[in-house]
């Protein structure tokens, strides 16, 4: 036993005292819920610079995949409370995952800090599809009923409910097919597998010349993507994505969710890292801790659930 | 191209594929630490570095890190990671039979071999090979998964039936949690252990590890013998053995190049085709699976040609080849380097002096995996199996913990590795339950979105067998399942001109062992039974393919009862030495892992690796021996601990 003395007795000098009064008082663990290489983890990689550059700390990632999120998710609240700790969290996940079964976590369990991005859903063809337009797929799926054929990122997810609403709001009938991940979804529509992809925008960054963009999610215009019209523009009222941020164990005092959220509003309003976002296909958001974190949640959970509801995702 | 060779040579990148190579055989040579963890950390060194370099660190650390794989499965029979599975089979019945040092030097020839030519080939035929990887959709993913399995014929030494049951068994487990194609929560029972499902790095170790450590310590037998004193690496054997097994090299490169290109496969299923082409190909003695050095070769060419092939449609298409490759994407990204098809002309310098640098650090392995390899080979070897068990059992649950931070998953670990071993003892072996585990989740995706398609269009049929891949997939799987029952089948066609050989005369079983073999036969009906029932609460997408697999198990289940009553030939491999001793090994180390969360990693582990000492230990030992063992075993936990707290950033709770 002696030896987890003389470690007790380590580790308390190396953390140093428990009490938050600076932030952060060291190096600061940044837990994806998500496999290494995924889009959460790309997005974390893309903060870390900034946040070592602005406190002098590290940003160290950790990962702990499993159950789509639902493993780090059911977590949280047995995390270091004192500012050491956040995780990632996504939307629509933390809102659906929890009403299609026990998965250990509700969404009310999950303290929200800020909302940094999102990458909106977009109807992604490849560069030598028959679809110039918007109009020339819904075309083609009102005189053919299911076979126009969307791949996607998993079900439950923003692809997903996109294509549910997309279908409810044209009156048209078409197949989504679930892939695990975008990557997938991607090779899916190259080889094609698919006539089409629900995809974000950052998949028409990537692929560049291969593949075209027929309508984004966004309420304006995407800067990257100035030709592409948005779903509004062509009738179709359709705002909505995969939103990323980040949350605290529910034990957490104000004053550290305030400075988390503080930390993470500061790394979105360098100009150098939203040139980086835009250039890569995310939207910057910035939904604080606070008042309009709450409501934002309230709107976007119900949203979330009736659009899940009518997909028959939920009960 | 020369300015390409001179930049990727300079000293800087020298080192930097030196040190990575080195780090990477380290890294994979642990069970628990793959290759994607090795690259993981790297990243936020590589912010700071031009990006040819930071590229060159990188895939010298993958590519080190899939060949150390192979020193864990020669010396433990278990995979380092899951690309070194095959590497089992032959492996270690080498090193049990005393040519350890033998296998490891094979085995790092092999990798050099393959990873040149998969690297050769991103040089070469990056564009052409990405687009044909693209000809593989879901349907063609999902054959591959089955030809995967077919391998299960030739590895399951005579009983099928049992094999695959056991495969069955294996895919069940896999759809536990929730699930990847519909998002739907199964088979937990009601418990969150399980929401996370079985992780697969995890449950490979479980599966082979445990039931070595448990018959270590039953008897006082040496862990692996030792035949001659060698102070050398056996290179010249080495070779020899390499140049008598060429053909079965390129062939298993070409394999791995390709599977390696495919995005939706990866290392495992590389040295797994390759290893059963090289089987069913094989001529020489001894038989694969107990020994043949062609195994090695197969298995660890394939692996490493996957590094080089995983790039091709990193680089060319912007889609991870394998999960490093995902990693090494969003490191690109963070460079502000753009992948995708223009990256080749764009980026020329970058992707050259890259790939040089892979090549360079491909040549690299042989000095130093050699070297490592024998250091390896003697730690094994020297340890006393006093301090052997505990620090392996310590290595299996800091790695099952490690891959995803969760300790559920060395509870998983543990569990399963007692499975494995009852299930040994009856003829279930290990490997086929390995193979169901991972192919199952490959097939279940691509089984569901075919039908998806299929029930789209309208044609299902056409879906599943219409498409040229499927069908030469389709084939090769039949040929591999039908070659093992060659001889069975000419007679049966042709009884003139191939008389009937006759099955080796097997002694009946007397009837209690009868009625044990049929018990263990009716517990895997059980579990079959209980996921057919439980998979009626599920919607159709979650449903389908477990509820499949269940009946087909079912099925099995009665081909086996019959099997059993009518010949009356079971397997029954015996139980040598000290039953408590066997059963402590798992009784502790589940206590140590319960124990987690309450007094701490590093404590509950040391305690864990004190504990064992004692069951493991057959000499009588001095009372500085003793100390000397107590003293290292301590030491060598919590350096561990501390090594991976503060390099690899793993937080220890």
């Amino acid at each position: 036993m002696r030896f987890r003395h003389i470690f007790i007795a380590a580790t308390v000098l190396l953390s140093g005292n428990a009490v938050a009064q600076d932030f952060p008082s060291g190096s600061v663990n940044y837990v994806i819920p998500f496999n290494p290489g995924g889009e959460s983890d790309i997005t974390a990689r893309l903060q870390q610079p900034y946040f070592e550059k602005l406190y002098n700390q590290q940003l160290v990632v950790a990962y702990q995949p499993g159950g789509g999120g639902a493993v780090s998710w059911s977590r949280l609240n047995s995390l270091k409370e004192d500012g050491s700790t956040m995780m990632g969290i996504n939307l629509p996940h933390i809102v659906v995952k929890p009403e299609q079964g026990d998965v250990g976590f509700k969404t009310d369990d999950i303290t929200a800090v800020y909302w940094f991005h999102y990458t909106p859903d977009a109807v992604v063809v490849k560069a030598d599809s028959p679809y110039q337009t918007l109009q020339d797929l819904i075309d083609d799926a009102q005189s053919n009923p299911k076979k126009v054929i969307f791949s996607g990122s998993g079900k439950g997810t923003a692809n997903h409910l996109a294509q549910v609403n997309f279908d409810k709001q044209t009156g048209v009938n078409t197949t989504y097919v679930s892939f695990k991940g975008t990557s997938a979804a991607v090779t899916a529509l190259l080889g094609n597998m698919v006539t089409a992809q629900w995809g974000y925008t950052t998949v028409g960054k990537a692929q560049g010349d291969s593949v075209r963009l027929l309508a984004v999610a966004m309420d304006n215009r995407h800067p990257a993507f100035p030709d592409v019209p948005t779903f509004k523009e062509l009738g179709i009222d359709m705002v909505s994505g995969a939103y990323r941020g980040v949350a605290v164990p529910k034990g957490a005092s104000e004053e550290t969710r305030q400075q988390m959220s503080d930390a993470i509003a500061a790394i979105n309003n360098d100009k150098m890292f939203q040139q980086q976002m835009i250039d890569a296909g995310f939207a910057m958001i910035d939904v604080s801790y606070g008042q309009s974190m709450d409501s934002f949640m309230a709107e976007k959970s119900s949203e979330y659930i009736s659009a899940a509801r009518s997909a028959g995702i939920i009960d | 191209m020369l300015d390409f060779i001179l930049s990727a040579a300079s000293p800087f990148n020298i080192v930097l594929a030196l040190l990575g190579v080195t780090a990477g055989t380290i890294i994979g040579s642990i069970p628990g630490l793959t290759a994607t963890m090795a690259v993981a950390v790297l990243v936020p060194l590589t912010f700071t570095m031009p990006t040819d370099s930071a590229l060159i660190l990188m895939g010298a650390i993958y590519t080190g890190a899939i060949y150390g794989g192979a020193y864990a499965a020669i010396l433990l029979n278990t995979p380092g990671t899951p690309s070194a599975i095959a590497t089992t089979f032959d492996g270690f019945p080498m090193a049990k039979s005393g040519k350890g040092d033998l296998a490891v030097s094979v085995a790092c020839l092999s990798s050099v071999f393959g990873g040149l030519i998969g690297a050769l080939a991103l040089l070469f035929l990056a564009p052409p090979l990405a687009k044909a990887a693209l000809a593989f959709g879901s349907t063609e993913y999902f054959w591959l998964a089955v030809f995967g399995l077919s391998l299960i014929a030739g590895l399951s030494d005579g009983d099928f039936i049992k094999g695959l049951i056991g495969a069955c068994f294996g895919i069940l487990l896999a759809m536990i949690g929730v699930s990847e194609v519909s998002a739907e929560v199964r088979y937990t029972f009601g418990s969150t252990t399980l929401i996370g499902g079985v992780e697969i790095v995890s449950a490979l170790i479980g599966l082979y590890c445990i039931p070595v450590l448990i018959d270590l310590v039953a008897t006082p037998d040496r862990h692996l013998n030792v035949k001659q004193n060698t102070a050398d690496f056996r290179l010249k054997e080495a070779f020899s053995i390499f140049r008598f097994n060429k053909l079965n090299a390129v062939r298993s490169s070409i394999i791995g190049t390709f599977v390696g290109a495919l995005p939706g496969a990866g290392g495992s299923i590389a040295g797994l085709i390759a290893y059963s082409e090289a089987q069913r190909t094989n001529k020489a003695a001894p038989k694969f699976g107990t020994g043949n050095p062609g195994g090695i070769v197969a298995t660890e060419s394939a692996n490493n040609a996957t590094v080089g092939g995983g790039f091709i449609p990193t680089l060319v298409l912007g889609i991870p080849g394998t999960p490093p490759d995902a990693v090494i994407l969003g490191a690109l990204l963070v460079q502000g380097v753009r992948t995708g098809p223009t990256l080749f002309t764009d980026s020329a310098s970058v992707v050259y002096t890259f790939i040089f640098g892979l090549l360079l650090a491909t040549l690299l392995m042989l000095p130093t995996g050699l070297l490592i390899g024998r250091y390896a080979y003697k730690a094994i070897v020297k340890a006393p199996k006093a301090a052997l068990v505990p620090l392996v059992a310590f290595m299996t649950v800091i790695g099952s913990f490690a891959i995803r931070n969760n300790i559920s998953d060395s509870i998983i670990m543990i569990v399963l590795g007692v499975i494995g071993w009852i299930a040994s003892k009856r003829g279930f072996s290990a490997s086929p339950i390995v193979l169901g585990l991972i192919l199952g989740r490959i097939a279940e995706e691509g089984f569901v979105q075919s039908w998806t398609i299929g029930d789209a269009m309208g044609n299902l049929s056409g879906q599943f067998f219409g498409r040229p891949i499927s069908m030469v997939i389709i084939g090769l799987t039949l040929v591999s399942v039908l070659y093992p029952f060659m001889p069975y089948l000419k007679t049966l066609l042709l009884p003139r001109v191939f008389p009937a050989v006759l099955p080796t005369s097997e002694s009946k079983a007397d009837g209690f062992k009868v009625g044990f073999d049929l018990f263990g036969i009716a517990i895997m009906g059980a579990v079959g039974l209980i996921f057919y029932v439980q998979s009626n609460d599920l919607n159709v997408d979650a449903a389908v393919f477990p509820r499949t697999i269940a009946t087909a198990m079912l099925v099995l289940v009665a081909l086996a009862f019959l099997k059993t009553l009518t010949t009356k030939q079971v397997v029954d491999t015996p139980i040598k030495g000290s039953l408590v001793r066997m059963l402590s090994v798992p009784v502790v180390m589940l206590i140590a892992a319960f124990l987690i969360p309450t007094i701490g990693f590093i404590g509950a582990t040391t305690m864990m690796g004190l504990v064992l000492i004692i069951p493991a230990q057959h000499d009588q030992y001095s009372t500085k021996h003793k100390l000397v063992l107590i003293g290292s075993v301590a030491f060598v936990i919590v350096a561990c601990c501390l090594l991976f707290t503060q390099l690899l950033g793993v937080a220890l709770p």
